[in-house]
């Protein structure tokens, strides 16, 4: 047995230390826990870890197979994400005990704290003594068990499991409802009882879902498509999609849901200009000439990724896009040297064989996010909001959430599944900063880790995300697409790519860390071009996530959530799937990227450099007030008169 | 976005090692708020009242300015001394708070005022405000710190916490949290005279509650009223001349535990803070629940 000090050893240490005992078989005693956060944190192997006092945040957190035994209290998040395994806490448990839980059992003797079990999907959670507020909040599946009484609103909108409360239940949540118990309900509860040497005599009520409140009524009517290239356009006030969207909603009652993103007219890139001379574009071999290539995430001594370019593929989920898209997304970053990313919903095996890099995502409903997908990213990110919808959270119609979908995400198949709008345990930056250090400690500080946020407050999030030592941002305009959204979100929340990359510069320059953090910019991001003009406004990288789409095959009907893309992009159908070429869109998409990374050469070189990171705002004119308002750059209109995609002042 | 400890002693003539308890508990939850600290911190031996400024260090006319706004409001100056960005004066004064407080913030910025309040705050770290204003010698009966990472507004050592209830004597506040109808509790207070001098939704709960308690109504009382009249998320501690208390909203979206036993309570963000008081020893805690409040005094 190993003993280990935390008065004197830092925890860092400590868990490494822990690693190294596990790996020998050898069993663990922490001695002075003092409840400090992170104890035992990705622990992966089958030992006994006795905590003599109480822990702090996520104890056991991300672990798989250890049995941990807490002597005292515990803080936030006990058993985190854990897989299998157990954790008895001889005390009580503070917020989301046995959070996003995918297997294993987590036994707290004491009290718990609020909304205990959020997200949980496997695996059992007991509480000894009351439950406070909001237990079982958003459950997918698992067993919550609660032999005192329950505070208010338990099970809210929870969508699988069961709560079962052997006290007083101060009253339901939002779309659950008491069910019947069953021999074998009771049964299995004994036999756990037991296993715990836990004597409970009293009668249990069971809570499940009602199953009322997260499915869509009436379905929306089938129109004639109408593409976005069309849809986007501007014009009179009474235009088709207007009148369309009317009619719709005369008919179903509600807002409606899309994919993609913004259809609307806002300042973008357009508006800005290169001040460049055009007899300079593709002289000699920009490609040769130009050094595109860069490191991303070594801010914490993390093991970068390296990029050939300043573009990475944008976060989209297996879920919102079948697995044949996510492969040939996945390879063709690796044919060109770039990053491809999960987006919600966890890591297709196949996905990740395919990408040389992949940027594993962690997002508030804990859909596929486990400790060993972690270990096999390149880089880990925290999702906060996207661009086309910041404040909701993901939603996947039950025609997409398939079999294989459901088993990768930990839920049940076939449930019109929404992901909360918040993370269970990030409610601030304060909260933040302990999620951030946890899934450093469990992946041994190695990973790079980003945060990916939508375009909101921008000028304060993006002092929060340096603050809370992120390696880097991945920050969304109000242009950039989605899977499905609201319109009303999709069209009027949140500010332009171009006022959000100011904001974030702006920001930075705010506490004095102007450069000091990358910034990938996203959210319309059509080409070279586009991205040449964010790299000189400030940004670090680009990404794309519409563009590639359409490089492989996207025809832009904005169908996305329905699931039933006729391209086999936006679907898990096997038969829309099938339809899909994956060697050939694969090759398409590679191909593209590489059509980027000639532009972004071909104009740096042109403006006079020899690697992008000397673009800088000098080569740049707002070709309209509202583009200079909120850019700053200097207005000039006189380069607006030569049209296609690169400018001259007319002399 | 913060981190909040607080510690009441509670014997009738407790005077213990405030200030090293309150430099532990913050410094066992610096990583809630990097970038600035402050203690609230109640004691015996202050003569008359205490006022604590903030002045730039460039601000050479600041001490004149405040001596002379002092003597045109009667008080008159028993003891001055200079540490670190602050300027405290401890004065003979008789008139009434208010008006005397809103002339001396014409002034400089003033940051606390109190016949046993001392606010101290300033950028930095726990153990940095340690070693330049000496917090871990401090003996007094109780108080409440704050840790802070800046947001909005920027790092200075006037967006520290805690905030003092401007026009209030003795009375301080830390808060974990946000509250949403700001702006509408501000006017509503404003509309009757009050004065605010930061955007800092902080402020506004110590006012909030200094002005019900100026009415008569018990902190107490006050502290269930402020669960239903305060939206968004909220954990905090109040501090007054006779003791503290907490109120929680409704979410429990911000972390509170506290541990009670027959010498002393301490309340904080999280349980690392309060098992620095105590190294090595398992403690019995509790995590209030939403909605409550409580308080404790002498
Ligand atoms: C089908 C689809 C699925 C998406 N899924 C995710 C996701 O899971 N996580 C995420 O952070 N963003 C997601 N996004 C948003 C993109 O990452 C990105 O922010 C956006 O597409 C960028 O704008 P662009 O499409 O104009 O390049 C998704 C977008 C699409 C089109």
């Amino acid at each position: 047995m190993v003993t280990i000090d935390l008065a004197v050893t830092p925890v860092r240490e400590a868990n490494e230390t822990m690693r190294a005992a596990a790996a020998r078989g050898e069993d663990i005693e922490i001695a002075n826990p003092d409840a400090r956060h992170h104890i035992g944190v990705g622990l992966i192997a089958p030992v006994r870890v006795k905590v003599k006092g109480s822990a702090g945040y996520f104890c056991a957190g991300l672990s798989h197979g250890a049995d941990f035994e807490v002597d005292s209290n515990v803080g936030w998040g006990v058993g985190d994400s854990m897989y299998a395994g157990s954790v008895v806490v001889g005390g009580n448990a503070g917020a989301i005990a046995g959070v996003a839980l995918r297997g294993g059992e987590v036994v707290v003797k004491g009290n718990i704290g609020s909304r205990a079990g959020q997200v949980m999907k496997s695996g059992t959670l007991l509480c000894c003594g009351n439950a406070s507020f909001l237990a079982g909040y958003m459950m997918y599946g698992g067993r919550l068990i609660i032999l005192g009484d329950s505070g208010e609103r338990v099970g809210e909108d929870m969508s699988g499991g069961e709560v079962f409360v052997g006290g007083k239940v101060a009253n339901l949540g939002a779309d659950a409802k008491f069910a019947d118990i069953t021999d074998q309900d009771l049964d299995e509860i004994n036999a756990f009882l037991q296993k715990y040497d836990i004597v409970f005599t009293g009668n249990f009520k069971k809570i499940v879902s009602a199953g009322t409140k997260l499915h869509y009524g009436a379905t929306e009517p089938i129109t004639r498509p109408q593409p976005h290239t069309v849809f986007s356009a501007e014009g009179v006030y009474w235009n088709p999609k207007v009148t369309e969207d009317i009619a719709v909603k005369s008919q179903i009652g509600r807002y409606r849901i899309r994919g993609y993103g913004a259809a609307k007219a806002v300042p973008h890139f357009t508006d800005i200009a290169l001040k460049l001379d055009p007899n300079r574009i593709g002289a000699g071999d920009p490609l040769k000439s130009v050094n595109l290539a860069m490191v991303l995430g070594n801010r914490f001594g993390a093991k970068p990724l390296n990029l050939s370019m300043p573009v990475l593929i944008a976060p989209m989920s297996y879920g919102a896009l079948s697995k044949s898209t996510k492969i040939a997304l996945g390879r063709a970053s690796r044919l060109s040297g770039i990053v491809e990313n999960t987006g919600e919903g966890g890591m297709l095996p196949e996905e990740r064989a395919e990408a040389a890099q992949l940027i594993f995502q962690c997002l508030s409903g804990r859909l596929g996010w486990n400790i060993h997908d972690m270990l096999r990213a390149d880089a880990l990110e925290i999702y906060i909001s996207q661009g086309a919808k910041p404040g909701l959270g993901g939603q996947l119609m039950a025609k997409k959430v398939t079999k294989e979908l459901a088993a990768i995400r930990g839920i049940p198949a076939g449930i019109d599944l929404r992901s909360p709008s918040r993370h269970p345990d990030i409610l601030g930056a304060d909260d933040l900063v302990i999620k951030v250090e946890e899934l450093r400690e469990a992946t041994g500080y190695t990973k790079p880790i980003s945060i990916k946020m939508g375009a909101g407050r921008v000028r304060d999030d993006i002092k929060i995300a340096y603050k809370d030592g992120f390696d880097f941002v991945q920050l969304d305009g109000l242009q950039g697409s989605t899977g499905a959204a609201s319109t009303e979100v999709l069209e009027n929340v949140g500010i332009p790519t171009l006022a959000a990359i100011q904001e974030a510069l702006d920001g930075l320059n705010d506490i004095g860390h102007k450069g000091d953090m990358p910034i990938v910019l996203m959210g319309g991001i059509k080409d070279g071009v586009d991205a040449v003009k964010a790299l000189a406004l400030g940004a670090s990288a680009v990404a794309m996530g519409t563009a590639a789409l359409i490089a492989g095959g996207c025809i832009s009907c904005m169908q996305c959530h329905v699931g039933n893309c006729v391209t086999g992009i936006a679907t898990q159908d096997p038969e829309h799937e099938a339809r899909y070429k994956l060697d050939r869109q694969a090759l398409a998409i590679h191909r593209f990227l590489e059509a980027v990374r000639w532009q972004i050469a071909a104009l740096t070189a042109a403006l006079g450099h020899s690697d992008f990171r000397q673009l800088s705002r000098d080569d740049l004119v707002a070709l309209t007030p509202e583009a200079a308002a909120i850019t700053g750059l200097p207005y000039d209109p006189d380069y607006r008169g030569v049209a296609g995609e690169f400018h001259t002042k007319v002399a | 976005m913060c981190g909040i400890a607080g510690i009441f002693f509670k014997g009738a003539n407790s005077n213990q090692v405030l200030g090293k308890a309150l430099v532990d508990m913050l410094d066992g939850c610096q990583h809630r708020g990097p970038d600035s600290t402050g203690f609230a911190l109640y004691k015996e031996g202050i003569d008359g009242l205490r006022l604590r400024f903030l002045v730039e260090p460039e601000d050479e006319q600041a001490p004149r300015r405040i001596r002379a706004a002092l003597a045109a409001q009667g008080a008159r100056i028993e003891r001055e001394t200079r540490e670190g960005v602050s300027f405290v004066f401890d004065v003979a004064f008789e008139g009434e708070i208010r008006p005397f407080a809103y002339a001396m913030e014409h002034a400089a910025k003033l940051v606390s005022m109190g016949t046993s309040l001392d606010i101290i705050k300033d950028v930095g770290s726990s153990h940095d405000l340690d070693s330049i204003y000496h917090v871990g010698e401090v003996h007094g009966s109780h108080g409440i710190g704050h840790v802070r990472l800046a947001t909005e507004s920027d790092v200075k050592p006037e967006s520290a916490h805690p905030f003092w209830a401007t026009g209030f004597a003795d009375i301080a506040i830390v808060h974990n949290g946000q509250i949403t109808n700001y702006w509408k509790m501000r006017r509503r207070l404003e509309a009757r005279g009050f004065e605010f001098r930061t955007d800092n939704d902080s402020e506004l709960i110590a006012v909030y509650l200094a002005d019900k308690m100026a009415h008569g109504t018990p902190l107490e009382t006050a502290l269930e009223e402020s669960v239903d009249d305060l939206d968004g998320t909220f954990s905090f501690l109040v501090s007054t001349k006779n003791g503290i208390g907490y109120a929680k909203d409704r979410l429990a979206a911000k972390p509170m535990v506290m541990y009670e036993d027959e010498q002393l309570v301490a309340i904080a963000s999280e349980e690392v803070s309060l098992n620095r008081l105590f190294p090595g020893r398992p403690l019995a805690t509790t995590e209030p629940a939403p909605g409550t409040h409580r308080t404790w005094s002498r």
